[in-house]
């Protein structure tokens, strides 16, 4: 389970790329506004286009493909009139499972679920990582020491305890489930951003600006907050893709989103836990899957290299 | 130094305090109430004397802090974890009887990781950019998508029930099998190695790209050094200090790592206890082995800071 260990995420260390970084470099335009430059330093990265192309695609599928493609997917008494296990035909796209449910349908029924917590989840982790590390990389000293002594103890926490606890604690609703998660998972990312808020604390003009009667407030609005959005949206990217790997867990031990409604790790568990296990229930949901955090992973990367201050025209 | 040690080891304490405090008051919260786990041990036929009897005598009663002070004192003054609510046998003894099974099996995986992961990661670095970079970049992410628990099921289908037929390791016995029944052992290690693959390489990449623009790299290569001495005799042993870190500081992770895949090879270690003891409430159980794996966490990150703290004497002076 390395995606639940606490470590720096190892997508995140590479550096910005040097070829990339002289081609952008021109004396003409020092007045395009910031964010078009971004843009353009994000779109000149192919597998990154391709990424966010994959995923609208994957989103449409998930979330429009039932418009088009009926199958009954809550039912059981209605789905054991279809033969278990079928192989794939021109009724069922990819076959059926083991409960008689057509596969092509619950991989959009699943993603729905898996891709809406997953992402709402993320969403938590970093606001909740953002504020906490912030907090105790700016204002220092005796806070920052609490702080970083009580994350300490909640990363050295074995996550599965967390989790089990929590999961046995609350009902096992979609938004306790995105709350569980968020709660577990914001530990790295607080790190990483309080890691920055101290560096930034410490800058030339930070110093100047406070030097010159800026209120704390000031600071936080005009140079930490905007210094730091680059590693934050980063961090959040990588804690989507994080997010969804773990409520894949979860499905593995039993713990996704209960039954009628399913995931994409209940599905993956419950297909491949039969062995020999029949491919299409397993591989076109796995390919799905696995493309869609690696797909995460390169937009994040892109994202990085697009706000990557040295990259920039200026 | 002996005050930075000191003042450390204190605070890993209060650490330790710290998760101590969440461990022992998340059961508080279980729906069932304190009693719950009373009607598992006792199943179903259970009167509500004995349920009345059995909370007695585990002190289920006493007022949250009294039982918190007596599980202090249990532990920090005594070093006794207490008495498994689930098996007939102490936790001390089920923990003795799990960490070395878990211990060799992570190891093994760890070393194999290592020995593929490095090499890997200068080669990347020294041709950045090249095919070979980007291939196993790609491929790295891949891996990094993987759900752990899906590699499994996937080594399991390929290498068990496919064509190669290799054998599943045996559910429990000794700790030393992994050395007397090494081609049961293959599939398991084989699948922690590459899980852990994405990171350890991603990060011997990074760590040696970081020490390549150096001045002294540019210096050897100025006095004629040849490609590869640089590369291994400069870049390689430079890069080597963050990487001890990081090998120092996911040790512990390591016990993590380990649980999904003892769950899917049903392989009775510390991670598959955990899990069990947490489904069926044995609460002193699972607080033991937190506490232990705190502990281990809490003392890789002690030596790792020590290191860094001789290596790099700044870090005392200004003392975190």
């Amino acid at each position: 389970m390395s995606q639940l260990n606490e470590m720096p995420n190892p997508l995140h260390l590479d550096g910005p790329n040097d070829e990339r970084a002289r081609a952008t470099t021109s004396f003409e335009s020092a007045v395009v506004p910031l964010w078009r430059q971004r843009l353009r330093i994000f779109l000149q990265n192919k597998l990154a286009i391709a990424s966010v192309v994959y995923l609208v695609l994957i989103v449409l599928f998930c979330y429009l493909g039932p418009i088009i493609w009926h199958s009954n997917q809550t039912n059981q008494a209605i789905a054991l009139n279809n033969q278990t296990n079928a192989a794939p035909s021109l009724h069922h796209l990819l076959g059926t499972d083991g409960s008689g449910f057509d596969v092509f349908g619950r991989i959009m029924f699943g993603g729905e679920y898996s891709l809406s917590l997953g992402i709402l989840a993320g969403f938590i982790t970093i606001v909740v990582g953002t504020i906490y590390g912030m907090i105790s990389g700016f204002i220092g000293g005796a806070v920052d020491a609490t702080f970083m002594r009580i994350l300490d103890a909640l990363l050295s926490i074995p996550l599965i305890f967390l989790l089990l606890s929590l999961v046995t604690i609350f009902p096992r609703t979609s938004t306790n489930l995105i709350v569980i998660i968020g709660v577990i998972g914001w530990f790295g990312n607080a790190r990483i951003i309080r890691g920055d808020a101290l560096v930034i604390k410490e800058l030339e003009y930070t110093q100047a600006s406070r030097a010159m009667g800026a209120g704390w407030w000031h600071i936080v609005r005009r140079h930490v907050f905007p210094n730091s959005v680059s590693n934050v949206v980063t961090v959040a990217t990588f804690a989507i893709a994080d997010a969804i790997l773990f409520l894949t867990t979860l499905g593995y031990l039993g713990l996704g989103i209960p039954a009628p409604a399913t995931d994409w790790g209940t599905m993956l568990n419950n297909a491949a836990q039969v062995q020999p296990f029949y491919w299409w229930q397993v591989y076109p949901l796995a390919a799905i899957f696995i493309l869609v955090i690696v797909a995460i992973t390169y937009i994040g990367e892109a994202l990085r290299d697009a706000f990557e201050v040295r990259l920039l025209e200026r | 130094m002996l005050a930075y040690v000191v003042r450390r080891l204190l605070q890993s304490f209060v650490v330790f305090l710290i998760v101590m405090l969440i461990t022992f008051s998340l059961p508080y919260f279980e729906p069932g109430g304190t009693l719950a786990p009373a009607y598992i041990v006792l199943s179903n036929h259970a009167t509500p004397q004995a349920v009345h009897l059995w909370g007695v005598q585990h002190g289920i009663f006493h007022p949250f802090f009294v039982r918190f002070w007596d599980y202090f004192v249990q532990v920090c003054i005594h070093f006794n974890l207490g008495f498994s609510w689930r098996n007939n046998l102490s936790v001390w003894s089920l923990i003795s009887l799990y960490v070395p099974r878990t211990i060799w099996l992570a190891s093994l995986a760890f070393l194999l990781t290592l020995l593929i992961a490095l090499p890997v990661g200068v080669v990347q670095a020294s041709r950045r950019n090249s095919w070979f970079d980007y291939t196993m970049t790609n491929t790295l992410f891949v891996i990094y998508g993987i759900p752990a628990f899906l590699l499994s099921l996937f080594m399991i289908n390929w290498f068990i029930f496919g064509t190669f037929h290799f054998q599943l390791p045996p559910t429990d016995g000794s700790a030393l099998q992994i050395f007397t029944h090494p081609s049961e052992f293959i599939v398991p290690v084989v699948t922690l190695a590459v899980l852990n693959l994405a990171f350890f390489s991603r990060f011997m990449r990074s760590a040696v790209l970081d020490v390549l623009v150096q001045d002294y790299i540019r210096t050897a290569k100025a006095k004629g050094c040849s490609q590869r001495r640089v590369l291994y005799k400069h870049a390689f042993r430079n890069a080597l200090g963050p990487i001890i870190t990081i090998i120092g500081l996911s040790i512990p992770g390591l016990f993590g790592g380990a649980l999904i895949i003892e769950e899917v090879f049903n392989y009775q270690g510390v991670g598959y206890e955990t899990v069990y003891s947490a489904q069926y409430n044995d609460i002193p159980t699972v607080l033991g082995i937190t506490l232990l794996i705190t502990l281990f966490t809490l003392l890789g990150n002690l030596l790792a800071d020590i290191g860094l703290g001789i290596v790099n004497p700044r870090i005392r002076v200004e003392g975190r």
